[in-house]
């Protein structure tokens, strides 16, 4: 007979404190007080930055309580900036940069009737051929969590049939194009063009309905027309950056309607945008329709028919893709991209 | 809400600085200090304290029951009920989906068609915590070991927000006693709480998230595009990373509760020490090992049959241990892994075959231990396969820099080394005097926090448990 292999536990007790000193309640609150008040003199423009870029709510407007007054005191002491030059060893690159939606300012009002060039037509809407667009060497995939897992599926499919091809994925999780704080898109599609991609899929727009600069001062809510407006001129400028004169194409993905009603009205305004965005660029920039093949007629749903049976294609947040779904929207992308780049 | 985010950033100060204020008067505190942990749960999704909220009802009802009941087989009947709600409740959130996927692929393959209805089920967050914590707190009243609490206590023990999304998971036995008098405000232990926060946001920010961003992530979504070194120092990584996120979640939360002065349980003890499985098990996840040795393994039979029933019991318990992770088939596959060591361990003690050296031990159990983890990671058995196969496949070390293989080798170095020098400065760092915890603790989550790429902080790999 064996020793027990798992003894039958007697009650066990409470467990043992850890060893070290003891201090008192009093201290401990000193403590936390201490580190909360430091972070707040050393990075209070931060605090504010995150509140400004959380979703609408009870939580952003508990961090604004905070993080204005602390971004307003911040901006008054060297304190960020000292913390700021410490720190930028470890930071991420990419807060930094020229050409930010914020320093263009908003799409500028005054413009007259802009002339129409050749690039506002794709070429099949002529019943031409489409240009072969050379050699695909590296394609970009990036966007918001709604790039992911795209990335991976087009990663995977292409490792697959083209193995020479690199694939680049490059999600920003939580960032939309409609808010800039943490990370600013027009700043971002710069310095991911300057790799040089031959081709870019763009899927984001999870995050967007924040209110945008207005011409002329002011802001502007989503998502009327005027938000639109300004909305779709962010995604021309990313698609200019991406198309990269020409030497580059661009496959952008619409947003599938998502289940919360608050979010279909904010999608029907991104995916009306695009459309916008890309109207001067229409043979560089193809727009894929995810709606389409997600959600026909504007109306959500969690599973389709997929070879001949019925799947799941969202996830449970009713926003996402789930990997099936993201895997019918890298066919898309890759029919598409092989349209372009028949070699 | 989670630890690393401005959100618990302001709710805690405030939270903890009340909570000892109102401490002396239990009436006041316990209502206070459930608010604030539903605040904390809700603010995932105000629908799920709801649910939290009927769990919790369902097993104080239970509990209640039970112990009003003299009948042994009507006390039996209640806690099976009782248990059957709770995993009635996982089943649907986290199994449902796995599960008509699965039958409809069977049924369809037999030309029958008639698929189960498709929906899509968000898992509310730490219901699989929850759920056994529950259990253990019926199973206890109906052993006798505990009796029914107060279902302002209970509501309190599920709910507790240091530990309530991804434990560790706390016996009520445990906890509910520390509730039964308040906390000692002249005996805290601030120091270790602060350096456990500290060595959690580390751990969790600055290496499980650095390794995923820059090995993890890329090498299992496409292993195909990569090569044997690459390939190897993914799995490594992983190891790393999954050791950091978790442990560094639960370091926090101990830390956590210790500044409100309560104490929870070790949940890990230098895992990749382990120079044997059943040592592995005894120092990760130790909470989760001793739920399964008390209410599944043990009633099972454990080892108390001979040496075929226990192998089974083994078999069964690391299989179930492994589906509780979640419902695929690397999981499970996951878990019959562990299955299949322990039992092998066991046969060749059984035959009176000697241990192999030290350093032989470590590094078999290292590796399948790693091994296991690939399993564990990969996104379906298909990529697990991918991945094991690009591990034979020559090619050059993309990723391999000073900074990514002297994080894996720290993460797993680390542990190696001897425990007490280790405690003997954590001791130190908790001697210090309240002002300089307090510098040291926001210098930490200054250096920390500008680690965080524009992607912000990805959520706890156990979260999705």
């Amino acid at each position: 007979m064996t020793e027990p292999y798992y003894p039958t536990s007697p009650e066990p007790p409470v467990p043992p404190t850890p060893k070290g000193r003891r201090l008192t309640a009093r201290h401990a609150i000193i403590v936390v007080f201490i580190a909360a008040l430091l972070l707040v003199l050393f990075e209070g423009s931060s605090i504010r930055s995150a509140g400004e870029e959380m979703d609408p709510g009870l939580e952003r407007d508990l961090v604004l309580a905070i993080g204005e007054p602390a971004g307003w005191l911040a901006d008054r002491l060297p304190f960020d900036e000292w913390t700021d030059d410490a720190l930028a060893v470890l930071e991420d690159e990419e807060a930094g940069g020229a050409g930010g939606f914020d320093a263009a300012g908003p799409a500028a009002g005054g413009r007259g009737v802009p002339p129409v060039p050749p690039t506002s037509f794709a070429p099949e809407q002529l019943g031409e051929q489409a240009a072969p667009a050379g050699q695909l060497n590296q394609l970009l995939v990036t966007g918001d969590s709604l790039a992911m897992p795209l990335d991976v599926e087009l990663a995977r499919r292409l490792a697959d049939t083209d193995p020479d091809v690199e694939v680049e994925r490059d999600p920003h999780v939580g960032t939309g194009i409609s808010k800039t704080g943490l990370l600013d898109w027009g700043r971002l599609s710069t310095e991911q063009a300057a790799g040089d991609p031959d081709a870019v899929v763009v899927f984001i727009g999870a995050n967007e309905g924040f209110e945008l600069p207005r011409p002329g001062g002011g802001e502007v809510e989503c998502c009327g027309a005027e938000w639109a407006a300004e909305f779709a001129y962010r995604v021309r400028r990313m698609m200019n950056t991406y198309r990269r004169g020409g030497r580059a194409r661009v496959y952008w993905l619409t947003l599938p309607a998502p289940r919360d009603p608050d979010r279909q009205e904010i999608a029907r305004a991104v995916n009306a945008a695009i459309e916008v965005g890309a109207q001067p660029y229409r043979s560089q920039v193809r727009v894929l329709d995810m709606e389409e093949i997600f959600t026909p007629g504007g109306d959500y749903r969690d599973a389709m028919e997929v070879d001949g049976r019925r799947q799941i294609v969202r996830e449970p947040d009713g926003i996402h893709l789930n990997s099936r779904g993201a895997g019918l929207a890298a066919d898309a992308v890759l029919e598409a991209v092989r349209q372009d780049f028949p070699d | 809400m989670v630890f690393p985010s401005f959100e618990f950033a302001f709710f805690f100060p405030v939270v903890l600085a009340l909570s000892w204020a109102l401490m002396p008067h239990p009436r006041v505190w316990k209502p206070f200090i459930l608010a604030s942990s539903y605040l904390f749960y809700a603010a995932a999704s105000p629908r799920y304290a709801l649910l939290l909220a009927g769990v919790t009802l369902a097993n104080q009802a239970g509990a209640v029951l039970v112990d009003r009941s003299e009948d042994e087989k009507r006390r039996r009947l209640i806690m099976a009920a009782t248990i059957a709600v709770d995993l009635g409740v996982l089943g649907l959130f986290k199994y449902y989906g796995f599960f008509a996927g699965e039958i409809g692929s069977f049924l369809d393959s037999l030309g029958l068609g008639m698929p189960l209805p498709l929906l899509t089920l968000a898992l509310p967050i730490g219901l699989s915590f929850i759920t056994f914590q529950a259990i253990s707190y019926v199973v206890d009243v109906k052993r006798g070991v505990l009796r029914p609490a107060s279902t302002l206590d209970f509501g309190l023990y599920l709910s507790f927000f240091p530990h309530v999304v991804a434990g560790p998971i706390v016996r009520a036995r445990e906890f509910i006693p520390q509730l039964a008098s308040p906390r000692n405000p002249r005996d805290v232990a601030v120091g270790a709480g602060v350096v456990l926060i500290a060595l959690g946001l580390i751990k969790k920010v600055a290496l499980a998230d650095y390794l995923a961003r820059e090995i993890v992530d890329p090498v299992f979504g496409v292993p195909e595009a990569y090569a044997a070194p690459d390939v190897a120092l993914a799995a490594y990584a992983y190891a790393a990373q999954i050791y950091c996120d978790f442990s560094g979640y639960t370091d926090i939360a101990i830390g956590v509760a210790l500044l409100l002065g309560f104490v929870f349980p070790q949940n890990f003890n230098n895992p990749y020490r382990a120079l044997s499985f059943r040592d592995f098990w005894r120092r990760w996840h130790m909470t989760l090992s001793r739920f399964l040795r008390d209410f599944l393994y043990i009633p099972l039979g454990g080892n108390r049959h001979g040496k075929l029933e226990t192998y089974r019991n083994l078999m069964i318990t690391m299989v179930l241990g492994g589906l509780w992770h979640g419902a695929a088939w690397g999981f499970i596959l996951w878990g019959t892994l562990h299955g299949v060591a322990l039992v092998v361990e066991h046969a060749l003690r059984d035959r009176g075959i000697p241990r192999p050296p030290a350093w032989l031990a470590w590094l078999i159990v290292f590796n399948v231990v790693v091994f296991g983890w690939i399993l564990f990671r990969a996104e379906s058995l298909e990529l697990a396969a991918t991945f094991i196969g690009q591990l034979f496949v020559p090619g050059p070390a993309t990723l391999w820099s000073v900074v990514t293989v002297g994080a894996v080798l720290v993460v797993i170095g680390f542990q190696l080394l001897p425990p007490d020098p280790r405690d003997r400065l954590s001791v130190r760092l908790a001697g210090l005097p309240a002002p300089a915890l307090g510098l040291a603790l926001a210098i930490v989550v200054a250096i920390v926090g500008a680690t965080v790429p524009s992607q912000g902080v990805p959520p706890f790999i156990y979260f999705q448990f």
